[in-house]
């Protein structure tokens, strides 16, 4: 099994808290108590392909914009992130850019995983003109960033579940070649889970 | 609904209601009213609650047995009537209600509660009862019979013990009868009164036991909260309160007696003063105020009071300004509000009070006043403004009392319990955890090591140079913070079950802040098993020398044991459904160390821990300079505000003589440990740096 840290950033109530119940207990509540500080889950996946069993430690997030400054006590040594964005509320994308520029900055990781991740599409599949974030516009900025990307709803399921199962798939190719550098050519013995990131850059302020 | 939702701000008619949150027994009524002459077909659980209300304030209103026994917290679901109608002549809050009864009386019946009850109950039935349909007539009107269905609805459990076991419970008061000498004689009393409350019971008309099962659909406790959640059961939560609410009963018994024998009174059941601090006081608070009296008693401990004559009319004032910002524009501006309109509905979504009634689009009264007291404090306090997390402290303050005393009290809370907490760096957050790990250090050293080579792994990678101390974990606080910063942000609302929260308030109000440091410490030490059980065998971190696969194993063991630790610490304490489990095996036991843990030392370790984060952060501003490494953080000025009372700035100076002070700081740094109950050594730490650097100065 590989387990790896995963965290949720985004602007408040864009459904950071909905998006993580749907994948770990597949429900939905309207109103969701706002998240104070963080929350911790877990929930496994199976990479078809491979068999290979993924153990995700999911860290949601407060959104407010002051909790930013505990954010690098989240993101500290994650491997993947969910930057979350509310496809009817324009800022809520400005603030997903923020928060990836600033993960790009602070956690100096190359092979942190980032997917940028549009909510609420159901409320747009009822009335379009809900809709204040185009597709493209998110897809094409985050192919830009060389970013994953998704539109979901965490009301109906909709690509809830493939957010998870395509980062999951890229941590493990991340792994696989890491594995490979290090002359352990037999992937079968993957046996550890190693933190794959490597300690931050010297960035001693980072933690808050 | 937004648009509605803003409306809120500006109508006057809202604002004019700014008295009304909290409903008392009245309030509560004549909302059981209103929602039934609007036709309301609602018979889910909503309407249930309602028709308890209803039956249950007919109680109080016409039997005193059964008021007393109502009143002593078996009244189900409890409406927010904890409300006291002493302090209304101090809440401007008067003369706008009276406006808006007389122009409003939709409102009115929902929302005012500042008046007398039984007054307002019956002006309140007559203007409804014309409308009302012929069951709920049946109800308002008295009919002891239903009333004493909704008196035992929410806990026949409670009933049936008292019926079929009297001598137990006397058994109990013999056990419960803790204190002290002079409350012995107490029982004799208490218990006769019990047995007369019983035998009422016992000759109830058969009929009720159907109606009571109709009834029976109750799934809220006494403050609107479902009973059933992620981690308790209904049966569960049944099977707890059939005795606790027994022991409620009990305790406010011995309440009612302490107040009689310091010559207070209490008025309606309402006691608007209390005994002077003791001992004894202290006790009873600890073992809990009667629900209904806690807004009372929480103002009276917090001293609200006081605050609230300091600053007559800042509230309505405040209301006001809020009324204002419709015009301006820059209303938008203000990110607050926006914020804030978005947890409105996140707050106690599953509490009725904060839920719209069926088929109805109309904003619960409470989102309403919710709003305002929010808005208005982010315009009184534009340093905190509004911090996720007050919605919670401002929600449950609601349920107890008025809108402007939640107002203050929420004033109370974040300046005097959490300085700084909901700053906006947040900088209060950081420095409670760096407090809370000190003590979770001094009084559970085992549960330290645990964490401790938890953060030795998880900093491993980290480049320490910035601060190769012992006292790193109160710089770059460890992970286990993460689910630790809301049990302080929202005083464990939501952290624990509401009963055990409310326990804690009321001893966070009389005893200050340090009461939340004693029960977080109280919470560990009861899932301390749970948390020591998986911990890893090997785990010495000087280890990594070893090879490779080696090393890697011992980090998924530690990984697993984190991973468990924070399930742990998140799911435990929402399962203490019981408020005795921390106080008995707990706080009550005078012989554990942490019960030693008193305000003083709280005082001296956030000074304490504020000081060593700001020269931490002064150091990495330093040395950021000089190494060129990384850049420190833009905020942190900004992010000084917080801590900058207690901080010598003057190391900001010292730009020029950056080796030897990065010398000093780091020598500082390594060198100093804090000592619980021997001094304080940081204050004299800092003014010797002071002279320091005086004598630099002097120097050039």
């Amino acid at each position: 099994m590989l387990q790896f840290k995963l965290v949720l950033l985004g602007d408040s109530s864009v459904g950071k808290s909905s998006i993580v119940y749907r994948f770990v207990k597949d429900s939905f509540d309207e109103f969701r108590e706002s998240t104070i500080g963080a929350a911790f889950l877990s929930q496994t996946i199976t990479l078809e392909e491979n068999n290979q069993v993924i153990k995700f430690e999911i860290w949601d997030t407060a959104g407010q914009e002051r909790y930013k400054s505990l954010a690098p006590m989240y993101y500290r040594n994650a491997n993947a992130a969910l930057v979350v964005y509310d496809v009817t509320a324009p800022d809520s994308l400005m603030k997903a850019k923020s928060w990836i520029e600033e993960l790009k900055k602070k956690v100096g990781n190359e092979e942190l995983v980032i997917c940028l991740v549009g909510n609420k599409v159901d409320i747009c599949e009822e009335d379009d003109t809900k809709r204040k974030i185009e597709f493209e516009e998110a897809k094409d900025w985050a192919n830009d960033e060389n970013l994953l990307f998704y539109e979901v709803s965490a009301k109906t399921g909709y690509n809830v579940k493939e957010v998870f199962q395509k980062i999951g798939e890229q941590l493990y190719e991340y792994k696989k070649a890491e594995q490979a550098n290090k002359g352990t050519q037999d992937n079968s013995n993957i046996t550890s889970n190693i933190r794959l990131q490597e300690p931050q850059a010297s960035n001693p302020t980072s933690c808050c | 609904m937004r648009e509605g939702d803003m409306q809120g701000y500006v109508e006057p008619s809202a604002i004019r209601m700014k008295v009304s949150k909290s409903f008392d027994d009245d309030s509560s009524l004549s909302k059981n009213n209103s929602n039934v002459t609007s036709g309301d077909f609602d018979s889910g659980v909503g309407m249930n609650t309602r028709k308890n209300q209803v039956a249950s304030q007919n109680i109080t209103m016409n039997n005193p047995i059964y008021s007393m026994k109502a009143k002593f917290g078996i009244r189900s679901p409890s409406v927010p009537n904890f409300q006291d109608s002493l302090y209304s002549g101090n809440n401007n809050s008067t003369p706008i209600l009276n406006n808006s009864r007389r122009f409003d009386p939709g409102i009115n019946k929902n929302e005012s509660n500042n008046m007398d009850t039984r007054k307002y109950w019956k002006e309140n039935a007559d203007v409804d009862s014309a409308k009302e349909t012929p069951i709920d007539n049946n109800k308002t009107h008295d009919d002891p019979a239903m009333s004493v269905i909704d008196l035992y609805n929410d806990d026949d459990g409670y009933s049936r013990n008292n019926r079929s076991s009297m001598g137990h419970q006397l058994e109990d008061y013999h056990l419960e009868s803790d204190d002290e000498e002079d409350e012995d004689s107490e029982n004799n009393h208490e218990s006769s009164e019990m047995l007369a409350a019983v035998s009422n019971a016992e000759f109830l008309p058969k009929s009720i036991t159907l109606n009571r099962k109709e009834l029976n659909t109750e799934h809220c406790d006494r403050y609107g909260f479902k009973k059933k959640n992620n981690y308790v059961s209904e049966e569960t939560y049944n099977a707890w309160w059939e005795d606790y609410s027994g022991y409620c009963i009990r305790r406010k018994h011995k309440w009612l007696l302490l107040l009689q024998k310091s010559g207070l009174p209490v008025h309606n059941d309402i006691p608007v003063r209390f005994p002077p601090h003791s001992e004894k006081l202290k006790r009873y608070v600890r073992k809990g105020i009667p629900a209904e009296w806690r807004g009372n008693a929480w103002w009276y401990f917090a001293r609200g009071q006081e605050k609230l004559n300091k600053n007559k009319d800042v509230y309505s004032n405040l209301l006001l300004k809020m009324g204002n910002l419709e015009d301006e524009t820059q209303k938008g501006k203000i990110q607050d509000l926006d914020v804030i309109e978005r947890d409105l509905n996140r707050t106690f979504p599953d509490n009725i009070h904060f839920q719209k009634e069926a088929f109805s689009t109309k904003e619960p009264v409470m989102i309403k006043s919710l709003r305002r007291v929010l808005v208005a404090f982010s315009l009184y306090n534009t340093k905190i403004g509004y911090c996720q997390s007050m919605n919670f402290l401002a929600g449950l303050l609601l349920l107890f009392m008025d809108e402007e005393k939640t107002f203050w009290m929420l004033v109370i809370i974040t300046s005097r319990y959490l300085p700084g907490v909901h700053n906006v760096n947040l900088e209060g957050v950081n420095i409670d955890q760096g407090v809370l790990l000190l003590c979770i250090r001094e009084y559970l050293p085992e549960l330290w090591t645990e964490i401790e080579s938890s953060y030795n792994g998880y900093t491993k990678n980290t480049p320490n140079n910035s601060a190769n101390s012992k006292n790193l974990f109160l710089l770059k606080l460890p992970p286990i913070t993460l689910c630790t910063a809301s049990w302080f942000m929202s005083c464990f609302i939501g952290v624990l079950p509401i009963e055990t929260t409310l326990r804690i308030w009321d001893c966070m109000f009389y005893e200050d802040s340090h009461f939340l440091f004693k029960a977080s410490l109280a919470i560990f030490k009861i899932c301390e098993p749970d948390l020591l059980k998986g911990k890893p065998s090997h785990r010495s971190f000087s280890q990594y020398s070893l090879t490779n696969t080696k090393q890697h194993r011992s980090n998924a063991c530690q990984d697993d044991y984190d991973m468990q630790m924070f399930q742990v610490i998140q799911t435990f304490p929402k399962t203490i459904i019981d408020p005795n489990d921390i106080f008995e095996k707990v706080i009550f036991k005078r012989r554990l160390q942490l019960n030693r843990l008193d305000q003083n030392e709280i005082d001296k370790c956030r000074k304490y821990v504020a000081v060593q984060r700001q020269k931490h952060k002064n150091y990495d501003d330093i040395i950021g300079k000089l190494g060129n490494t990384s850049p420190f953080d833009e905020k942190s000025d900004e992010q000084n505000l917080h801590g900058g009372k207690f901080i010598d700035n003057s190391i900001n100076i010292l730009g020029k003589d950056l080796k030897m002070t990065s010398e000093m700081v780091n020598e500082a740094l390594s060198s100093e440990v804090y000592d619980f109950k021997r001094g304080f050594s940081g204050v004299n730490w800092n003014n010797s740096i002071k002279e320091r650097v005086k004598h630099m100065r002097k120097k050039k």
